[in-house]
């Protein structure tokens, strides 16, 4: 190889090497003021019936019993670490749980919707990922639409006698997939396409993002059956205290 | 550990009234969204550069870094705005797959542009919120704007969590790792999922304990915590209402034209 051609292989190693690095954080989170105006208020005004049950759900609870409180926040809490701890994955790209599909397992979809818009807004503050005025959109396809299809996914499971591991996998997976179909969907309202309007443009969307969401969505599912295993292996008064496990149940 | 939640400790706009760096974050941002112009997303810009970096006292390279980390979710989206699959070309390029073409219009690379001007002059706003302001002051402004006192409780208890459980995840993870806790992808996922199990139980033991504490404390239901006032000042408020005022009209004249 002459001198030229030389620089130019390690140019592009470089620019390769510069866009393999960069990362990934969490690419499902739709950025600060990327949506129009309207469509923040229709996903927003969408989130809030379901915030409005998680709300009275949580002040239910509350007043029966008031211990409720430091476990709903260190839930809150846990789900926000364990979304921003980086989770080993395949492509070598930096990417992130949502850990809203264990959330929603664990404890309710509707608890977890109120937890899931305060951990999005710390998000948005402290990490940069997200945004105040996307917020509806990300509460929406993140905090209400995940979980609810992950807790809906699990109990039929469990109804039809699967597996409890396999349904906890399916449940978080296919919870983390919707999420990602829910937030194509957003971007593809917002922008259609020239041609062909808006399912040419979520197609767009699905296809771009597919590769970073699909082999996180199945280590999502892999990490929480692991979680699952080792919180009944370690922690089954715990289990008992969030209500995962009823009392008169043995494993 | 969380860097923006350090930097906005040392921010010499700390001790700005919470209020007034919340009313212009908010005002700019919406302003920002609703015109979607290109001459406001610069200025902006501009703007919250200056204030954050030179006002705000933080470092030049963390703010750009910051800046950029939108980045791959800004290119990957907006490629996926621009680039059509249509069996006739656009104007401004195009390159014949089969029978179709990879392809995209002027105006199409325009409005391209314009979203990720826009997205990032928005995000500069969020960020001159979050690096200058500590998250207990964004808690109050949230309490005097009647968000449910259920709500800011939550929240303060959380983000005083956070710390924690990061804390614990951090020692045990690089105990993890001392020990080739992470050496192929299946230890590292075992080591992952036995670390978080971990911290839901660390977490569920510690909330036992800080409730123990606050009703040995006379907890009744509310938590009281006393705030530092550090009132308005007017020359700050003429200043944010002049510059508000000027993107109204912007946003006006950019909407009529």
């Amino acid at each position: 190889m002459s001198k030229n051609q030389k620089k130019t292989v390690a140019l592009c190693t470089i620019l390769a090497l510069s866009f393999g690095i960069t990362p990934i954080a969490n690419a499902m989170h739709i950025m600060e003021g990327y949506l129009p105006v309207g469509s923040c208020i229709t996903w927003g005004a969408l989130c809030i019936p379901f915030l409005a049950a998680g709300f009275f759900s949580i002040r239910n609870k509350l007043r029966e019993n008031r211990r409720a409180l430091t476990i709903l926040a260190m839930s809150g809490a846990f789900i926000f670490v364990i979304s921003s701890l980086k989770i080993p994955s395949v492509t070598g790209s930096c990417s992130h749980m949502t850990g809203t599909g264990l959330g929603a397992i664990l404890f309710s979809p509707s608890a977890v919707s109120i937890l899931g818009i305060i951990v999005l807004l710390f998000q948005a503050i402290l990490l940069a990922h997200g945004g105040l005025t996307t917020l509806g959109a990300n509460t929406f396809s993140m905090a209400i639409a995940g979980p609810f299809l992950s807790y809906a996914v699990y109990h039929l499971c469990l109804r039809l006698k699967v597996n409890r591991k396999v349904s906890i996998f399916l449940a978080a997976m296919l919870g983390d997939v919707f999420t990602y179909c829910v937030t194509s969907l957003q971007l593809a309202m917002a922008y259609p396409s020239e041609s062909g309007g808006v399912a040419a443009s979520a197609v767009k969307f699905l296809g771009v993002f597919a590769p970073t969401q699909l082999p996180l969505a199945v280590i999502e599912g892999l990490l929480t059956v692991i979680i699952i295993i080792g919180l009944e292996t370690y922690a089954m008064p715990e289990l008992r205290s969030i209500g995962f496990i009823k009392e008169k149940e043995v494993y | 550990m969380i860097t923006i939640d350090m930097l906005c400790y040392y921010s010499r706009l700390r001790y700005m009234n919470a209020m007034e760096k919340f009313t212009y974050a908010m005002l700019t941002l919406l302003f920002c969204v609703v015109s979607r112009s290109l001459a406001m997303a610069v200025l902006v810009l501009a703007v919250n550069g200056i204030l954050t970096v030179k006002k705000g006292g933080i470092p030049f390279s963390r703010y750009w870094h910051y800046l950029m980390i939108p980045l791959a979710f800004l290119i990957l989206s907006t490629l996926a705005v621009i680039v059509n699959i249509s069996r006739t070309p656009f104007d401004a390029f195009a390159i014949p797959v089969g029978s179709y073409h990879l392809t995209a219009s002027y105006a199409s690379i325009y409005k391209g542009i314009q979203m990720i001007l826009t997205a990032l002059a928005s995000v500069s706003c969020l960020y001159f919120l979050s690096f200058n302001t500590p998250m207990t002051d964004i808690l109050s402004v949230l309490k005097k704007l009647r968000c449910p006192d259920l709500l800011v409780e939550l929240m303060l208890l959380i983000y005083r969590y956070i710390f924690l459980l990061l804390g614990i995840s951090f020692s045990i993870s690089l105990s993890q790792d001392a020990r080739l806790g992470n050496r192929d992808l299946k230890t590292s996922l075992r080591s992952f999922g036995a670390m978080a199990s971990v911290l839901l139980i660390r977490a569920m033991t510690r909330s036992g304990a800080l409730f123990d504490a606050m009703e040995a404390r006379c907890y009744d239901g509310r938590l009281q915590v006393l705030e530092e006032q550090y009132p308005p000042k007017r020359k700050e408020i003429l200043w944010i209402l002049f510059f508000e005022i000027f993107l109204l009209i912007l946003t006006i004249w950019s909407k009529i034209k």
